[in-house]
């Protein structure tokens, strides 16, 4: 059931960015971009030879009860783009009577262009309520590596999932198929979080999305086994669990689940790295910023 | 039986079809659904799946997977009751459950149950519909899930829609119950009293269903999904999901 609830406090607001490759210098640049805050994107950096990286940043510190953001990227063709965050994305507790808070991203990555989203966690505090609904379009030879982090809540206050309801809808599509839809709705106060079948021991859970139009799907079991010889070398591997699985076309999953935080970024970074390498014959250029 | 003797119950007669529907929702259907676990062979091989947890994995399996394939089936079941078949529908929603499969083995699994379900129906009733979702299915070098299987089957043998979705739901559950059983110190009775004491988490994630749609419904199974992800590096298996 979509979400829904009461206006009160609703704030709607979007941020749409477009990156676009300049035929010259080979270089994407940051071409377009609308701001309405909380949402803002200060510049775009230089990520490699080619590249822009850029920052997203909430200038109000986090999504709050009532929010209702809107996330529009264009990465145009033959463009590359790493969009991360500046920090976690707190989501507040929701006021008694507010309405929940909802994102909106829509990213459109065009022929032969690049999308890497490598954001940091989302720490939904307790009483959050939280929608969120991820569409990725692919065109042809289009890339993907985009990963998402769910916190299980500020655990140094002792806020272990203790939210109300988090839900987050991803969807994939190249070109005109859905490769992949991945909807999760947790509600602890309902359903059992630790159930065998879900968290079980863990408090992190990840999802990494590796896509990349035009190669073959043998290919793509290849590199799931190649990425699995990985795994033993990520650090801390006795507090992870790391799924790795072809999609129905086109791409691949990783599904982690972790007991810190910390322990899933490391192993992103080099699962990312490692994936790149196979994919684009170059590493992966990590955010410019301290984990 | 004599030769003179004729039948006197219509197969349209509500207790002939209830029949079929027990036969086809028996877990004996020839269908190799005991081939499968989905993920809990390596749940059971780590030690992340013991018998003191399994009540609470499979009515988690009810509430997410469960929900998810009833919401399918139904939605399967309602296609069946269209005067023309619409096969485009037929196959998006066959593919959008694939999509809702993260792991590649157990949208397999579920694949191969599916057509495996559609042939044994249509070997026992060659209804037109049937016939006509296997051959556009064929036609698009497409997929059928299980769920979907079930619920078209369902709705062109016109078995009540709220008793069908239980019945697919309880179909699998047996199922998972019955590969706990191959893989853990799991006896007889204890299974059995497992298996009766879900029925009412069954029937409620069944009605539940209703209130979804193919767009709306969730699921969130990530240590199942990890589990079925890494079933293909177990070093030794009993089920081929």
């Amino acid at each position: 059931m979509a979400a829904s609830g009461p206006e009160k406090g609703r704030m709607r607001a979007s941020l749409r960015l477009g990156f676009a490759r300049d035929d010259v210098t080979g270089r994407t640049t940051l071409a377009f971009s609308h701001q309405d805050p909380p949402l803002r994107v200060v510049r775009a950096f230089h990520a490699d030879e080619n590249g822009a990286i850029a920052h997203l940043h909430n200038v109000s510190g986090g999504l709050f009860g009532g929010d209702d953001l809107t996330l529009q990227v264009e990465v145009g063709k033959g463009a590359e783009t790493q969009l991360t965050t500046t920090g976690a994305t707190r989501v507040y507790r929701r006021a008694a009577g507010n309405a929940i808070t909802r994102q909106h991203s829509e990213f459109m990555v065009s022929e032969n262009a690049l999308l890497e989203y490598v954001p940091d966690a989302i720490i939904p505090f307790a009483g959050a309520n939280y929608y969120q609904h991820t569409i990725v379009r692919l065109s042809a030879n289009a890339g993907l590596f985009w990963w998402e982090i769910l916190a299980p809540g500020r655990e140094a206050s002792q806020e272990v999932f203790a939210f109300e309801r988090v839900e987050m809808r991803t969807e994939i599509e190249a070109g005109d198929e859905v490769i992949s839809l991945d909807r999760m709705r947790l509600e602890p106060g309902k359903k059992a979080i630790a159930s065998s079948g879900r968290m079980g021991p863990y408090r992190y859970c990840a999802t990494f999305y590796i896509c990349k139009l035009g190669v073959d799907a043998e290919l793509w079991l290849d590199l799931e086994s190649q990425l699995r010889t990985t795994v033993p070398d990520l650090p801390r591997l006795e507090e992870t669990r790391w799924g790795i699985s072809t999609l129905k076309a086109h791409g691949l999953m990783i599904r982690c689940l972790a007991k810190q935080g910390c322990d899933a970024t490391s192993g992103l970074f080099c699962l990312w790295d490692a994936a790149k390498f196979a994919l684009y014959g170059r590493h992966a250029v990590r955010p410019r910023k301290t984990y | 039986m004599d030769e003179g003797f004729k039948y006197v119950v219509p197969d349209h007669d509500p207790a002939v079809i209830e029949l079929w529907l027990l036969q086809l929702a028996d877990s004996a259907l020839p269908i190799g659904a005991f081939a499968h676990s989905f993920g809990v062979e390596t749940l059971v091989a780590t030690g992340l799946l013991q018998v003191s947890d399994l009540e609470g994995f499979l009515q988690a399996w009810l509430e997410e997977a469960g929900a998810t394939e009833a919401v399918f089936c139904r939605a399967a079941w309602q296609l069946a009751e269209h005067k023309n078949f619409r096969a485009k529908e037929w196959l998006q929603l066959n593919d959008r459950l694939g999509a809702l499969k993260p792991a590649r083995e157990s949208r397999k699994g579920s694949c191969v149950l599916g057509k495996n379900f559609l042939r044994a129906a249509l070997a026992v009733c060659k209804l037109e519909r049937l016939e006509q979702a296997e051959s556009e299915t064929r036609k698009a070098s497409a997929v059928v899930h299980h769920a979907c299987a079930f619920g078209l089957v369902s709705g062109a043998m016109h078995f009540d829609q709220d008793r069908a979705v239980p019945a697919y739901l309880h179909q699998s559950i047996v199922g998972l119950i019955s590969a706990c059983q191959r893989l853990m110190p799991l006896g007889q009775t204890r299974a059995q009293q497992i298996l009766w004491d879900l029925k009412a988490a069954i029937v409620q994630t069944a009605r539940f269903s209703a209130d979804f749609t193919t767009e709306d419904s969730c699921c969130f199974l990530p240590m199942l999904d990890w589990g079925a992800m890494e079933h293909p590096e177990l070093f030794t298996r009993l089920f081929i999901s």
